[in-house]
């Protein structure tokens, strides 16, 4: 299984400088999906989850069109094979 | 011999600036943003042993704040892969800021302030950090109420003669004091008023914007209160009104000179933070507090409508510096008798600190 992870453009400097990460393995949940993200790129996983797991209150995950804090967070399914994180159009 | 200078560290709503003055000349040369587009409500220069190690915390309303290092006087900053700061999963919360970074008594400890209310503490020169735990886990801290920006633990002052005496303070819960390193706290707010609750004596509750030790005198401290100006005689276990001849006793800034004068800037009130009268008047006292004089040489005293946040008022020796919230950043070179605007189109100026470098 093969799946695009797409990033906010904030996020390339904790990404090598890529705004787009290819995955390959058996993912189940969108959690699963982004522990596979922490093994290439470790620094995003505390700009993207708090110290406890949870997905930041304003950054978004989206499976396909779908922002996953709708339906069941890091435990949503995949469906597809892109996964988008977005930071909200929130700030000051 | 290299030339000494006078250097600030300035930290704003999107990213920080440092500025810096040659001894003996009255121009700034400004470098930044570094971190552009973040806040950065705290910093630090770490002088001890002569290290020149700067820390600052860039806070992103996306994705969090941590805590950077730069070892060439801010040219560059690390941002570590795992975040030097965080809440421990004991506490069940999240990092949301980190309102202030201090040094401890010896040359190698650091102490961070966050919101919310935690104090963390490194003893290798921030290697490594760890939550106080007898700080996080007081009886109090439950019944903490936090303020406009969270339960911020924004003030740490320490003893250089005795590293066991440690002092904090946080919106809303008041002053705290440690005699045995941090181990153990006691609320010391004898004297601060707290008008927004029914006991306006309580134990605790106070929302302490700020706190200064006399430059020469260790065991007298000024306060500044939501709502009350203090002077404590004793170390900070008891406080006292000193509000004679000041406009208003609302306001954040506070700071001593090395002349013991000490430097406030009194805001109309809680529900009007702005400047008293559309004047920026910083206000100085010689005298511990008995009497007040207002400062305005250099300052606008026409449609001035600022606001001056907690850190955002420092001091050198006898240079004295207030940044604005609109973006103005003045300097005083004479312990106040007389200002100039340096920078006038900063974003918002979040913490001000200042060195001789």
């Amino acid at each position: 299984m093969s799946i695009n992870v797409h990033l906010s453009g904030h996020l390339k400097p904790f990404a090598g400088g890529e705004v787009e990460v290819n995955l390959s393995g058996e993912f189940a949940t969108v959690g699963d999906v982004l522990n596979s993200l922490w093994q290439q790129h470790s620094a995003l996983r505390d700009r993207v989850l708090t110290e406890h797991g949870d997905i930041r209150r304003h950054v978004n995950i989206f499976v396909g069109s779908d922002d996953v804090k709708r339906l069941s967070g890091l435990a949503t399914a995949i469906a597809g094979n892109d996964i988008y994180i977005f930071n909200a159009v929130s700030g000051g | 011999m290299a030339e000494s200078c006078t250097l600030l560290v300035v930290g704003t709503g999107k990213g920080l600036f440092i500025l810096r003055r040659a001894d003996g000349s009255d121009k700034w040369s400004i470098e930044g943003p570094h971190f552009a587009g973040l806040a950065v409500f705290s910093a630090f220069l770490d002088q001890r042993k002569g290290r020149n190690e700067m820390w600052a915390a860039p806070a992103s309303w996306h994705f969090g704040a941590e805590l950077c290092k730069s070892t060439d006087m801010g040219k560059t900053w690390d941002m570590p892969e795992k975040r030097r700061i965080k809440m421990p999963a004991s506490t069940k919360t999240a990092l949301e800021n980190i309102w202030q970074i201090a040094p401890g008594a010896d040359n190698d400890t650091l102490y961070v302030g966050t919101a919310p209310g935690g104090l963390f503490e490194s003893h290798d020169r921030g290697a490594t950090w760890k939550l106080n735990s007898g700080l996080w886990k007081h009886k109090h801290r439950k019944n903490w109420a936090p303020g406009f920006g969270g339960l911020c633990l924004h003030t740490i002052i320490t003893d250089r003669k005795d590293p066991n005496n440690l002092k904090i303070a946080v919106s809303s819960a008041g002053v705290y004091q440690s005699s045995d390193g941090g181990a153990t706290w006691s609320a010391t707010n004898t004297g601060i008023k707290a008008y927004f609750l029914p006991d306006q004596y309580p134990e605790f509750g106070q929302c302490v914007h700020k706190i200064v030790r006399h430059p020469k005198k260790k065991r007298t401290l000024f306060l500044q209160n939501h709502h009350g100006v203090y002077r404590s005689r004793d170390d900070g276990h008891t406080w006292h009104e000193i509000e004679n001849g000041l406009p208003s006793n609302f306001g954040f800034g506070l700071t001593a000179s090395s002349s013991g004068a000490v430097f406030i800037v009194p805001l109309e009130a809680d529900a009007k933070r702005f400047t008293c009268d559309g004047k920026l008047r910083v206000y100085r006292t010689r005298d511990e507090g008995e009497t007040w004089q207002p400062l305005t040489k250099g300052l606008p005293q026409k449609n001035a409508y600022e606001v001056i946040l907690r850190d955002s008022l420092d001091s050198v020796g006898t240079d004295i510096f207030v940044g604005t919230k609109n973006g103005k950043l003045f300097a005083s070179a004479d312990d106040g008798d007389s200002w100039k605007l340096i920078e006038g189109s900063l974003p918002e100026i979040c913490c001000v600190k200042a060195y001789t470098i």
